[in-house]
């Protein structure tokens, strides 16, 4: 749904209110119009006061300092111009951890959506006991970072995980799961472990689907996989756009499953293998280990921007694919 | 159906015997995969801590060490650390509950000119990367003396939270018109017509945003990380950063038990609020 798209009942011509003129002349003090337009600055300017101080002047701030060497200690800090930018496009650091941070979303979000709606076809079957096993399905997408971490610490231990005593049973050879290189894959199952979400939003999608079109599909005689391709999946399409651009932004942002992969006491920024080293990574280890205040920020910046323009193209390239059925004001 | 396929031994009947079983081995094999890792959390918190550094693996304690749980708790001041995590989770969850609703009102039944700007910057900024945004907003924090106090919270709450605005706002918007109308016409303002009609028949959203944001504040490990000084923070980030033996050494046995007692809470909190949680978050992600 966009914006245009929306609107709600403040905006539908008000027939009532035009049935009675009168009584806003008749009063002293402001319009109805003008009590309405007040109250609606009322309302939402929790939000806008908010919007500016917690969101706008921090990312103000941040490209303010993105154009300084701000340490938050050193007195004699100054104006550098685009130094910052200048050096973040010759840091190796930036460019390999920016690759992994892309093949990253590439790779786990088309995955955990293929996941979440294989979940929810599977559980969109006839089956006994669905109520249990969906719940048991979206339990892990409800548990916390940090639990979901040590989880997989403990699971994906090297010489005590359920994961290696699984493979050295059947006679294969431990593997180091939490380093290089095959820390990316625990990183990607992690994201797989909260597919439960995709699939109940997916869940509510399917029952959405009207029984016509699948009945009116058996009788021409498609197969359920033509079915679920043509009229699954454009029906859902929608809701998979929306989890594709929300699961990018949300991929980028991780950062729980690499530190505590890396080392649980100290979280260490040091200790992350090299292959879990994605942009924020990046962005954090020159905040907090190095204080680089002035070049995190135009990092930060730079991915602000990198985000803006995929979301943008995403929306761009799936225009012609998304498939909107229903006119969300006909519904009303 | 045909006649045939009411013979037990039909070949229909057989296919359909045998799609049933791939179907149910599919989906408890899936499910296992997807309750292991808590469960594997829950069988490492019962193991001594031999038992956890000796290969090969071993999968059943020999004895469940049930006062794993007693000695996590009292290894660290779990309490103090949990009750921080509930006053913040409180702090937060009230606050933006009351607050998004209030502005979802606004974005429901009034307009103003550049209501339609702004609701477009509303939808937008739910796409915002909180991570970004965090990072500046400590430094700010940090600057006006709210690092290490819980003010934060407070102003996050207060500024309402994009996402339930648009909860609340869906909600509202569905509410006949009728409902505030006649309370115009006598003169109500729209302050008491939100807190006297609208506000009592949103108990459902209500809820539910509660418990998301209750959940998120809960689980939340960044920004107290960043924020709180060791014995101001909550539990997510003691449990991850303070299980340690005086040698420096991991007590990874205790910290697997301390992390059951973490998660548990906000699995009871999801299984009561069940419905609430679901329905938001398909209406969230369908419209």
């Amino acid at each position: 749904m966009t914006v245009d798209q929306v609107s709600s009942v403040a905006d539908r011509p008000r027939s009532t209110a035009n049935a009675r003129p009168a009584r806003s002349d008749t009063r002293t003090g402001p319009s109805m119009t003008t009590r309405r337009h007040r109250a609606f600055y009322m309302f939402t300017s929790p939000w806008i006061i908010g919007f500016a101080l917690l969101t706008i002047a921090p990312m103000a701030y941040a490209l303010w300092l993105s154009f300084t060497t701000y340490d938050g200690i050193s007195p004699n800090w100054h104006y550098v111009g685009l130094g910052n930018y200048r050096e973040l496009l010759h840091d190796a650091q930036t460019w390999d951890s920016l690759g992994r941070a892309g093949l990253f979303a590439v790779i786990s979000v088309p995955l955990s959506i293929i996941a979440g709606l294989a979940l929810a076809v599977l559980i969109n079957r006839p089956i006994k006991a669905r109520g249990l096993f969906r719940t048991l399905l979206y339990l892990p997408a409800v548990v916390p970072p940090v639990g979901a971490g040590i989880a997989f610490k403990i699971l994906f231990d090297q010489n005590t995980g359920a994961a290696n005593g699984v493979l050295t049973f059947f006679g294969f050879d431990a593997i180091g799961w939490l380093a290089d290189p095959y820390a990316r894959y625990v990183l990607i199952m992690t994201v797989l472990w909260s597919a439960g979400n995709i699939m109940i939003i997916s869940l509510a999608g399917l029952q959405d689907v009207p029984r016509e079109l699948h009945e009116a599909a058996r009788i021409d005689g498609a197969s359920a996989w033509r079915t679920f391709r043509s009229i699954t999946v454009p029906l859902l399409s929608p809701v998979l756009l929306f989890q594709t651009v929300t699961g990018v932004i949300a991929s980028v942002q991780t950062i729980m499953p690499m530190l505590l992969a890396a080392n649980p006491t100290t979280g260490g920024l040091t200790t992350i293998p090299q292959s879990n080293y994605t942009y924020m990574i990046h962005v954090f280890s020159e905040y907090f280990a190095l204080g680089r205040y002035g070049y995190a920020s135009a990092l930060l910046w730079v991915l602000f921007v990198l985000i803006l323009v995929a979301t943008g193209l995403i929306f761009k390239f799936t225009s012609g694919v998304v498939f909107y059925n229903v006119d969300p004001e006909a519904k009303k | 159906m045909t006649v045939t396929s009411l013979n037990p031994k039909s070949p229909v009947r057989v296919r359909i015997r045998v799609n049933r079983l791939v179907l149910y081995t599919v989906l408890v094999a899936v499910t296992g995969l997807f309750v292991g890792p808590f469960g594997w959390l829950i069988l490492a918190g019962l193991k001594t801590p031999s038992e956890l550094a000796a290969a090969p693996v071993h999968w059943l304690p020999a004895d469940f060490q049930w006062h794993n749980f007693t000695d996590a708790y009292k290894l660290i001041d779990f309490l103090g650390y949990a009750r921080n995590s509930l006053i913040i989770a409180l702090i937060y969850a009230t606050l933006v509950t009351l607050s998004s609703a209030w502005v979802g009102f606004g974005f429901a039944r009034l307009s103003a000119p550049g209501k339609k700007t702004l609701f477009g910057v509303l939808i937008g900024s739910m796409m915002l990367p909180q991570m970004i945004t965090l990072l500046p907003t400590y430094l700010i924090f940090a600057k006006v003396g709210m690092v290490d106090t819980y003010w934060p919270w407070v102003l996050w709450g207060l500024s309402s939270a994009p996402y339930l605005v648009f909860l609340f706002r869906q909600f509202f918007a569905g509410l006949p018109r009728e409902l505030e109308e006649a309370a115009i016409v006598d003169g109500c303002g729209y302050g008491r017509i939100f807190w006297r009609i609208f506000l009592p028949q949103s108990w459902p959203v209500l809820s539910a945003s509660f418990v998301i944001a209750f959940t998120w504040t809960w689980g939340d490990y960044i920004a107290p990380q960043l924020l709180l000084s060791t014995d101001k923070s909550t539990l997510a980030v003691a449990v991850m950063t303070t299980y340690v033996s005086s040698a420096g050494t991991p007590v990874t046995n205790l910290q697997a038990a301390a992390s059951v007692m973490y998660v548990v809470p906000i699995l009871l909190i999801f299984l009561i609020a069940q419905r609430g949680f679901v329905a938001g978050m398909s209406t969230s992600g369908l419209k």
